[in-house]
Parts: structure tokens; sequence; C-alpha cells
């Protein structure tokens, strides 16, 4: 049975990031979570999966502590779960991260779709799925937000800044969508239960004979903060309150 | 290691990028693939503008020959505009040449000949600078530099399309009358607001400040109450306006991007942990269906 391979990001969960006194960020503290457009991308890949009869899986590249995220996914409705277990993730750039993920594809056998997520929720860098389609060669549709699929022919229509486009491809394909092709459900206990007993598939490093060196070289990472006076009118009734917020803002000269 | 070749279909920001090599003592080349584009470019400063002549009407499509006629030039890097349809060429010709890729800078210098480039990252909380040494691609938004003038030549290169997706049909949104990027006072709706209904409430607060509406992705692009153009983030519009209140509105930083350069932020949220409360001058904990209207009325 052919694959439809939702690729999904284990990613550090920004509302966590710690501030130093000199603007640099500290991330130890901070949990993982599935890249929340990629809980999209892996709805549209089961989605696809009934329309084609074919087989959803999820294909994830990141440090070992990615791991955790195994359960979560498959308790959204794939079947199996890939992960490409590599420290070196933490510091990969587009072209990394594509050859990863386009090795591992070829390992898995026949595949009619990869979904991606129109951008990761830490990078936000749109580029791994067009860049994906230059690995494997094959051809992608970005921006995509809906698709029917009517044998092996995908027809999906993109939004785009100015302009929404109807499409259509011959599978094998990678699609990217927006967060807008859907609303993926919150997991049921049950499917939580059974994501732990489905068929997840660890490939190491060395397993995958890719440079999994970046081409950019990082010069440094910088806290963006901002300066407010956080005044908060609590004192008195709703009217009194929204009395004081018009006087203050009389006072600063905005109205 | 001098000649940037460009791209955009906005020509503004194809312009600005001729003005950025210019401006660095490079040597500019622009690549496009329409012949009336490519007259108007020819007045912008570049050295050449190459007219890429194909079938296919999608632009993606030639992400492969692209790379091949950028390797063909010996060109030092590839710089194109920050739009939906450049991001993916861009990233396809990355691809194809397996080389680096910054998308969406913030900044770009050059330095010893080293591209040092700034974006983004974490929805908006941290700045990445990063450098490239060999050839890369990036992409840049419109805004960061300056467009200068001066005429090329025009030459037509025939390029084959990768075929494999098809465009069946192409209708343009109509883009609005839209004053919300210069506007002084914009008011902002989340989710918060429960029915497209009640929108007339806060336009009431709208006209009474003389502003602008404007409200978060969800509002947009999930319930489609308001266009597209209305919503503020790192995926939407950048606003700097003297007052911007919120109203239902959460503060997720990807939100937040959009409006930290403005004068006073309010927020007005239910919801007394809710983030927006630690990017705002001023704020109100409560139900913002009575507070609209004491507001609007206080201020009529
Ligand atoms: C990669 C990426 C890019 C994104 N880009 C953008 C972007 O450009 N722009 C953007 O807006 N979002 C963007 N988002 C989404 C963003 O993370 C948030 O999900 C979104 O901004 C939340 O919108 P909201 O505040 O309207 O809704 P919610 O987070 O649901 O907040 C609604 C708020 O309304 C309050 N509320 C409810 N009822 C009332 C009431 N009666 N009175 C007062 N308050 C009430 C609630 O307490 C809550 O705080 C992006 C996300 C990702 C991952
Ligand atoms: N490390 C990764 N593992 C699996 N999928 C990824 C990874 N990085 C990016 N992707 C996929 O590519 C999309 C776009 O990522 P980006 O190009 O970094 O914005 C994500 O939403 C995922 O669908």
């Amino acid at each position: 049975m052919a694959r439809i391979v939702a690729c999904y990001k284990w990613v550090i969960d920004e509302s966590d990031i710690k501030v130093n006194p000199d603007l640099s960020i500290n991330l130890q503290n901070s949990k993982g979570k599935i890249s929340d457009y990629d809980k999209n991308a892996i709805e549209a890949a089961v989605n696809a999966a009934e329309l084609l009869e074919g087989k959803p899986v999820g294909l994830t590249f990141g440090n070992s502590k990615c791991k955790a995220s195994l359960k979560d996914a498959l308790s959204r409705g794939l079947e199996e779960a890939y992960f490409i277990n590599s420290e070196k993730a933490d510091k990969a750039d587009g072209r990394v991260t594509a050859a990863a993920l386009a090795t591992a594809i070829q390992e898995m056998g026949e595949v009619d779709l990869v979904v991606c997520a129109e951008g990761a929720s830490d990078t936000y860098a749109r580029q791994t799925a067009p860049r994906l389609g230059a690995c494997l060669d094959l051809p992608v549709i970005s921006s995509v937000n809906s698709f029917t699929i009517e044998g092996k022919t995908l027809t999906a229509i993109r939004k785009l800044d100015d302009c929404l486009e109807t499409v259509k491809v011959e599978l094998p394909a990678i699609i990217a969508v927006l967060p807008e092709i859907n609303h993926p459900p919150i997991p049921g206990l049950k499917a939580v239960m059974n994501a732990g007993k489905k068929k997840m598939v660890e490939f190491a490093e060395a397993d995958l004979k890719v440079d999994l060196n970046p081409k950019n070289q990082v010069l440094d990472l910088q806290a963006y903060v901002m300066e407010r006076k956080n005044i908060v009118f609590a004192d008195g009734e709703l009217t009194e309150q929204v009395k004081n917020l018009v006087i203050a803002l009389k006072k600063e000269g905005v109205i | 290691m001098s000649d940037i070749y460009i791209y955009s279909e906005r020509l503004d920001i194809a312009a600005e990028l001729i003005g950025f090599a210019r401006q660095n003592h490079k040597e500019p080349y622009v690549v496009t693939f329409s012949a009336v584009a490519a007259e108007e470019l020819a007045n912008l400063g570049a050295n050449k503008v190459f007219y890429l002549k194909g079938e296919s009407p999608l632009v993606e499509n030639y992400a492969k020959q692209i790379s091949k006629f950028l390797k063909e030039q010996a060109a030092s890097h590839f710089m194109v505009g920050a739009t939906a349809r450049g991001r993916d060429l861009a990233a396809r010709v990355a691809g194809y040449m397996d080389c680096g890729m910054a998308s969406d800078l913030s900044g770009l210098t050059y330095v010893d000949d080293e591209l040092i480039c700034e974006r983004i990252i974490y929805g908006g909380a941290v700045r990445q600078k990063e450098a490239f040494k060999d050839f890369c691609v990036v992409t840049v938004p419109g805004g960061l530099f300056e467009p200068v003038q001066g005429d090329c030549e025009i030459f037509t290169i025939d390029l084959k399309a990768d075929e494999r997706v098809v465009l069946v049909e192409r209708t343009e949104i109509p883009s609005r009358g839209n004053d919300l990027p210069t506007a002084s006072k914009v008011v902002c709706v989340g989710l918060g607001l429960a029915e497209e209904e009640d929108l007339s409430l806060v336009n009431g607060l709208v006209d009474v400040l003389e502003g602008e509406i404007a409200c978060t992705r969800g509002i947009a692009e999930e319930r489609h109450w308001l266009p597209v153009e209305r919503y503020i983030g790192i995926s939407g519009a950048v606003i700097k306006p003297e007052l911007y209140i919120a109203l239902g509105v959460s503060g997720q930083i990807q939100h937040v991007y959009g409006i930290r350069e403005s004068k006073i932020i309010v927020a007005i949220d239910k919801n007394d942990k809710a983030p927006i409360f630690r990017y705002a001058d001023y704020g109100i904990v409560g139900d913002m269906y009575e507070i609209i209207p004491l507001l609007t009325d206080l201020l009529n």
C-alpha cells in the first residue's frame, strides 16, 4: 500500500523562551510541541490517505527529545511514525532538513504524496516543501488551501498574495498546506491509548548517508523585547475603569 | 563574487534589490518572466534584464532551469522578493543548487564579501543573524532598500518549464481600498468576537475614533469576517499606529510581531492571564461586549 507522508517538526514552544538580562535567550526549560500548523498537515495527510486508500504515516527529523512526539503524532490518525534521530537537527538549515527528510522518504518504498505545512512555528522559513521537491525531483504545490483527489490526480486551490489558483498534478507529488485547510480534532482517549501500539521506525544519523552540516553560520541570537507600561485598570466598577482608560489615552495625546 | 541575480514579480521589490546591489557596489542582474515587466525593469539601474520566455504560466515551474542558468552565469547570490510565489521559486532553486537559503529577511548587509542576514524566528520572539560564504538564495520583503535608476539592455532567453503542475484557473483577488498601513488609530478584533454581526459594535468604536479596523489571522482566514489584508502579524500586516486597541485578542507572539512599533497598545480581554496584557500599556480585564459600548459612549 502506498504511503502518504506527513512531515512534522517537534519545536520548542515559543511561549517558554526565557530572556537573559543581556538579551541572549535561554531555551533550557522550554517544552516541546508539534509545530502548530503541522497538526493541519497531519490531518490533511490522513484525509488524503482515505481518498487514495493509502497508509498515512508521519515523518520527523529531530534530536532524541523528539521521540516524545511520536505517540502524539500517531494519536492524530497516522498509522506509522518515522523518526530521524540526530542531534544535528538542532543546527539544521533548510538544506539539511530537506536532505534528511528526502532520504527517509526514499527508504519508505512507494509514496504517493508528501504533505508539509506552510511553515514551521520556530523558523517559519516556508522552504522545506519546495526544497524537498528538488531533492526528490517531484512536483510541488505550495500554499494549498484545499484539494481533491480523483484516481491519481490531485487538484489543489492555492492561495497566493493576490490570486487564487487551481492547479492539477499527477501523483506522486509534494504539497505544502495552509492552516486554513482543516480543523484537526483533539485526539480522543482511545486514539491516545492506541497510539503506543502502532509501528515506529527510527533512523540513526549513520543510516542516512547525507551531509547534515548546515551551509549557514549562525552568528547571533537575540531576544526581541518590548518595554510597555503594563497598567491594568482594576479599581472600581467597569465604568470607572473605562473612564480611567480614556483619561490615560488623552494624557498620552493619542485621542 | 559580485553578481547578484534578482527576481520578483513585485517590481517595487525587484527595484529595491537592484538598489541594494548598487549601494553595495555589486553588479545587479534581473530575471523576469514577463515582456512587459522587462521593459519597466530595464530603467531601474540593473546591468542586464533577462526575459525568460517559456510555455508555463507558473514561474515556479522554471526552478530547475533557473538554477542551471544561475550556474552558467556564475551568479554569486540569488535574491528574490518574499511573496508566496517568490518564496516557493527561491526555495526550489536553492534545492536544485543544493545551497544555503535564508527566508524573509529583516536585514541584509555585506561584511567582507560575506552576506550577513538577519531574520526573525520563534514567531517574532528572537532575532537571528547568520552568515553565508558561498552562493546562497535569500528572500526579501519590500521596504528595506531604496530603488535607483538607469537604463540597460533586455536579453531574451528561451527556458523550458517543468510542466508536471498544470494551471487550470487563476482568479485575481481584487485589492480593496485599505488605509490600515498608514492609520494612526487601529482597533483590532480577535476570536473573542462571537458573531460576525457583532462587527457592527466594533465598527461603532472605529467610527468615533476615526480609525481603521483590523483583526487576527483566524478572523480573516478561517471565519472570513474581514478581508485578509486586514489581519496583523508575522504572516499578515505590520503596522505602526499611534494607538492600537486589541479586543478579544489573546496576544500570541505571531500576532504581536505586527504591532510592536505601535506607540500605545491597549488590551481588552476577559482573561487576566492573556499574554496581550504583557505587551500592553493599558488594559482592562473584562467582557468586550460590556466595555466597547461604554468606551464608544465616552469617546463620543
Ligand atoms: C507560523 C505561525 C504564523 C502565524 N501568523 C499569525 C499572524 O500573522 N497573525 C495572527 O493574528 N496570528 C498568527 N498566528 C496565529 C497565532 O499564533 C494565534 O493563534 C492567533 O493570533 C490567535 O488569535 P486570537 O487572539 O484572535 O484568538 P485566541 O487566541 O482564541 O484569543 C481569543 C481571546 O479572546 C478572549 N475573549 C473571548 N471572549 C471574550 C469577550 N467576550 N470579551 C473579551 N475577551 C474575550 C479570550 O480570553 C482570548 O484571550 C500564527 C501562528 C503560527 C504558528
Ligand atoms: N525537522 C523537520 N522534521 C519534519 N518535518 C519538517 C522539519 N522541518 C520542517 N518540516 C516540515 O516543513 C514545514 C515547513 O518548515 P520550514 O520550511 O522550516 O518553515 C514544516 O511545517 C513541516 O511540515
